[in-house]
């Protein structure tokens, strides 16, 4: 929450409510998402964690006063089409693209216009990294739920992007597939990206070092 | 007793390779098949574009596609009819009675049944697919391909029930085919004549082929959907 210094956010937000129906889901006064620091979201079930997060990357409507991105201004209209891929949402249980996991992890590069001759080396960093080369080419219904977890993060790290938005990930996951899943997130907090993670438990994402904010009756306190 | 002779009797006709029951048979199937290229591009973006985006008469297009399902295909025939025939607005193109016609109207008859199952298809799918696209960066055309591409074995689907309605159709080859031997006769044209005349061999034949187009069109319907039932 905290806006150290003069350093400008990362992702500023001010004024965010969001309704379904007559319902106030949020009513977020101010949010600072700064480089390099990991936020941990908590609250209980239907708190509106996830809400939270599909605002911030554009995939749900809400009212926002301003929001701006590294002091620039975004078009409230069209938050995604100016954010994505420089942040990205991670569902709870990520969906992969009926095609391969090397596809699916190319689907950005292609997307972003990422020179082809990059294409390769950059797949196999991604594969690597999150230690899925042996399934590089298997259809990702064959795939574990920690398998998926993984791939998914690959594809969103493969695009470098700024701000991470995690809504549970390692819920419904095994022990040894939870360790893999919070290693990886850990190793893309410390390379200086801004990771997101909604959360009811914390205890489940071993991050020391997030700022822990809570979302309770649609406010967010802490941090 | 007399229908298993006849029936033995056409499964050697088949059989025998007879010239003119292959090509009433050729004719069928290429006429279908070319009138379903023709009605799929439209009839897939309709139906994707009816399932994605909200926009001014939506739903009364919705309700037309409906109810084009339902139409007899008699009625279609009788429609284009009066357009290509001699003093109607397209008399001048000389297509009445001829293949393009029949395709021309087979593809009225199939587009509603593509854009339709296509609309299914695309409400049905996975909302995650098109968010994820979007979060990833994705333009509007390449998150359209992407759409298509995930519901495919559905649209697959759809061509192989459109398949099935323009093959087995009578109302509109009759009329704007005009049965004519050896150009515009078709598997139903034919056994309707035939029949008439008091001949069934050749009629048994060519339902034999209907059943066994069938049958093949319904083992792919299945094949399409355990594909698609596997995510």
């Amino acid at each position: 929450m905290s806006m150290p210094g003069n350093q400008v956010p990362l992702l500023a937000v001010r004024g965010l409510k969001k309704h379904f129906d007559q319902r106030l889901i949020l009513n977020v006064d101010r949010l600072a998402l700064e480089r390099g620091q990991s936020y941990l979201i908590t609250g209980s079930n239907g708190a509106g964690k996830t809400t939270l997060l599909r605002v911030l990357a554009g995939l749900e409507p809400a009212e926002i006063d301003s929001l701006a991105y590294e002091g620039v201004s975004v078009d409230t209209g069209d938050v995604v089409r100016q954010l994505a891929p420089r942040v990205i949402y991670l569902h709870q249980q990520p969906y992969l693209f009926n095609t391969s996991v090397a596809a699916n992890i190319m689907f950005g590069l292609k997307a972003n216009g990422v020179p082809r001759h990059l294409h390769k080396t950059l797949l196999e960093e991604a594969l690597a990294w999150a230690g899925v080369q042996h399934v590089a080419h298997v259809s990702p219904h064959k795939l574990s739920g920690g398998e998926r977890q993984r791939v998914a993060l690959a594809r969103a790290k493969v695009l470098n992007p700024a701000i991470l938005l995690l809504d549970e990930p390692t819920a419904n996951l095994d022990e040894d597939a939870r360790q893999q899943v919070n290693h990886l997130i850990r190793q893309m907090c410390d390379n200086n990206h801004c990771v997101v993670i909604a959360t009811h438990d914390p205890e489940l994402i071993a991050l020391p070092s997030a700022v822990v904010l809570r979302l309770h009756h649609a406010m967010l306190t802490g941090g | 007793m007399e229908l298993l002779q006849t029936t033995h009797a056409a499964i050697a006709l088949l059989l025998a390779g007879d010239e003119a029951l292959w090509g009433i048979i050729w004719i069928s199937v290429k006429v279908c098949f070319l009138a379903l290229m023709l009605a799929a591009p439209p009839a897939v973006l309709m139906g994707f574009a009816l399932g994605n985006y909200k926009f001014p008469g939506r739903r009364v297009l919705i309700v037309l596609i409906q109810t084009l399902l339902a139409l007899p295909t008699v009625v279609i025939g009788l429609l284009l009819y009066m357009l290509l025939s001699r003093q109607g607005p397209f008399g001048g193109m000389h297509l009445l009675f001829t293949q393009e016609a029949m395709i021309v109207g087979q593809a009225v008859l199939a587009f509603p049944i593509l854009a339709a199952l296509t609309l299914s298809a695309v409400q049905g799918a996975d909302r995650r697919a098109v968010e994820t696209a979007r979060t990833l960066g994705a333009g509007r055309l390449r998150e359209t391909v992407t759409m298509l591409l995930e519901v495919r074995f559905a649209v697959m689907a759809a061509m192989i029930s459109g398949f099935g309605r323009v093959i087995s159709e009578i109302g509109c080859a009759m009329m704007v085919g005009g049965n004519i031997a050896g150009v515009t006769r078709n598997i139903t044209t034919a056994i309707a004549l035939e029949t008439s005349k008091g001949e069934f061999v050749q009629g048994i034949a060519l339902g034999i082929v209907l059943v066994l187009i069938a049958l093949a069109i319904n083992f792919g319907l299945a094949l399409m959907q355990g594909r698609g039932e596997q995510r």
